[in-house]
């Protein structure tokens, strides 16, 4: 038997297609997750060294899923949550500014400001799910496979996401 | 509404045109564009991905040994459950339902597919639970009522014929080397063991004693006289009779003299012994004194 040949995600290339591929989008989701940069990037570590460690009874089609289950199942209680701190890319700005007023603009910066604010009072269900749409412009059914839920409660979270910032930013309370 | 998703589907463009234009006639519909617009261009503060990359490098080729001695156990922990599967599925596959009912007991169970089965007192039936729509048959020792469910059907194995049924209602009494079976309701085919094939209708009765045809009268009511505690015998030899009795009572009856030859014909209760031995005493001149459990019949 030769069972030192690497196969699957042992083997180092596909091991390394499958971080270039994956990681950032794992390391996002756990910053929307925990709202710290330092605890995102160590479960994404921790995470793809336990894919390692089983990569001979991981087949390559379920490692995906392997990995965010062990990112998930992975809690991290010693640091206390952090505001998630996100930023507006800049070629956004640019369009608005050409042909808007200056109070306008004025207007679209608070508005943006209101937005950060509420994104980071989200629930960490809501934002997890909304910034994965958003920033990382996943489908629902890939969100739904991130977090370990079904299509129909990722909507409900996007759902809720919405109604929530909308009370933030319009002061409905 | 709790489950309310259609903001979820107006962010992910799902919305018709008509449900679009609802929509934007909704007081929240400012708010809302501009939350899509502006998440649109939201960023995430990057992170160093190769050195991360090369953090998990670094740990993984420490970590290396560890796992190639994991990698003998994985064909060993497949090998132990393909033998549990097997023997799971020899287990389940060979598996016998067994359905007693003792002296003086009567048993009553449904079969998978949902017949009924009444067992009387000092029977024995069995089948196997596993693929019972291939294999539909049921071993029986004594004497039982069957009630078909509709569409259904079966075989009814005795050691002295087997009886097949189609969405009816049967008795089947199969003891000492003697076959009896009344149809009650739909058709019933006896296959007797010289493998003479007989059709029963309901109200027919047919009955073998040692491969030969008795030629029984039909029977009346659309029930087994046992079912009621009144069971009718068919010219039944009296040691046959006397047998039923022990079983239905729970006693021990012996003859003491000479045993009378002629068979009976008629009903018995099997829930009053006093009738049921006064009847027989006076038609075969015995008389009958009972010990504890052991009743003895003596001529007169």
């Amino acid at each position: 038997m030769k069972k030192d040949i690497p196969t699957g995600i042992c083997e180092e290339l596909t091991f390394a297609n499958f971080f270039r591929s994956h990681a950032k989008s794992l390391r996002n989701y756990l910053y929307y997750k925990f709202g710290n940069e330092e605890q995102a990037e160590d479960v994404t570590q921790e995470a793809f060294i336990k894919l390692w460690e089983n990569c001979a009874s991981v087949p390559p089609e379920k490692a995906k899923s392997f990995l965010y289950t062990v990112a998930n199942n992975t809690t991290l209680n010693q640091i206390a949550h952090q505001k998630v701190v996100l930023e507006y890319s800049k070629k956004g700005n640019h369009s608005h500014t050409d042909s808007q007023s200056p109070e306008f603009i004025m207007e679209e910066e608070q508005f943006k400001v209101r937005l950060q604010n509420a994104i980071a009072g989200l629930s960490e269900a809501q934002r997890s799910a909304f910034l994965l749409h958003r920033i990382d412009g996943k489908k629902y059914h890939e969100i739904a496979e991130i977090l370990g839920i079904s299509v129909k409660a990722v909507e409900k979270r996007i759902h809720g996401a919405l109604q929530e910032l909308r009370k933030q930013i319009d002061n409905i309370r | 509404m709790k489950d309310d998703v259609t903001l979820a589907r107006w962010l992910n463009n799902e919305m018709d045109e008509n449900e679009l234009k609802e929509f934007e006639q909704s007081p929240g519909y400012a708010t809302y564009s501009k939350i899509k617009e502006f998440s649109a261009q939201l960023t995430v503060p990057q992170a160093d991905m190769d050195s991360l990359y090369q953090k998990i490098e670094a740990r993984k080729n420490r970590d290396t040994v560890k796992v190639r001695q994991l990698n003998p156990w994985m064909p060993r922990i497949a090998a132990m459950l393909v033998l549990a599967l097997g023997a799971a599925y020899f287990f389940i596959s060979t598996h016998v339902t067994t359905h007693f009912a003792h002296n003086a007991q009567r048993e009553t169970f449904l079969l998978p597919d949902n017949s009924e089965v009444v067992l009387n007192s000092g029977t024995e039936a069995e089948y196997k639970e596993w693929n019972w729509a291939a294999n539909r048959r049921i071993e029986l020792k004594g004497e039982a009522y069957f009630k078909v469910a509709k569409g259904e059907t079966f075989d009814v194995v005795t050691p002295n014929g087997t009886i097949t049924v189609v969405g009816t209602q049967f008795n089947v009494k199969a003891r000492n080397g003697r076959l009896d079976v009344t149809c009650y309701e739909g058709k019933v085919k006896v296959t007797t063991a010289n493998k003479e094939e007989i059709i029963l209708t309901p109200g027919m009765t047919v009955g073998f004693a040692n491969g030969k045809n008795l030629q029984l009268p039909n029977e009346e009511g659309d029930a087994p006289g046992w079912l009621e505690y009144e069971t009718s015998f068919s010219k039944v030899n009296l040691p046959d009779v006397i047998e039923e009795l022990e079983r239905q009572y729970n006693k021990t009856i012996t003859f003491k003299g000479i045993t009378p030859k002629s068979p009976y014909s008629g009903t018995l209760p099997m829930n009053d012994i006093e009738t049921a031995l006064e009847t027989v005493e006076t038609i075969y001149h015995l008389k009958a004194t009972q010990t504890g459990d052991t009743i003895i019949l003596t001529a007169e």
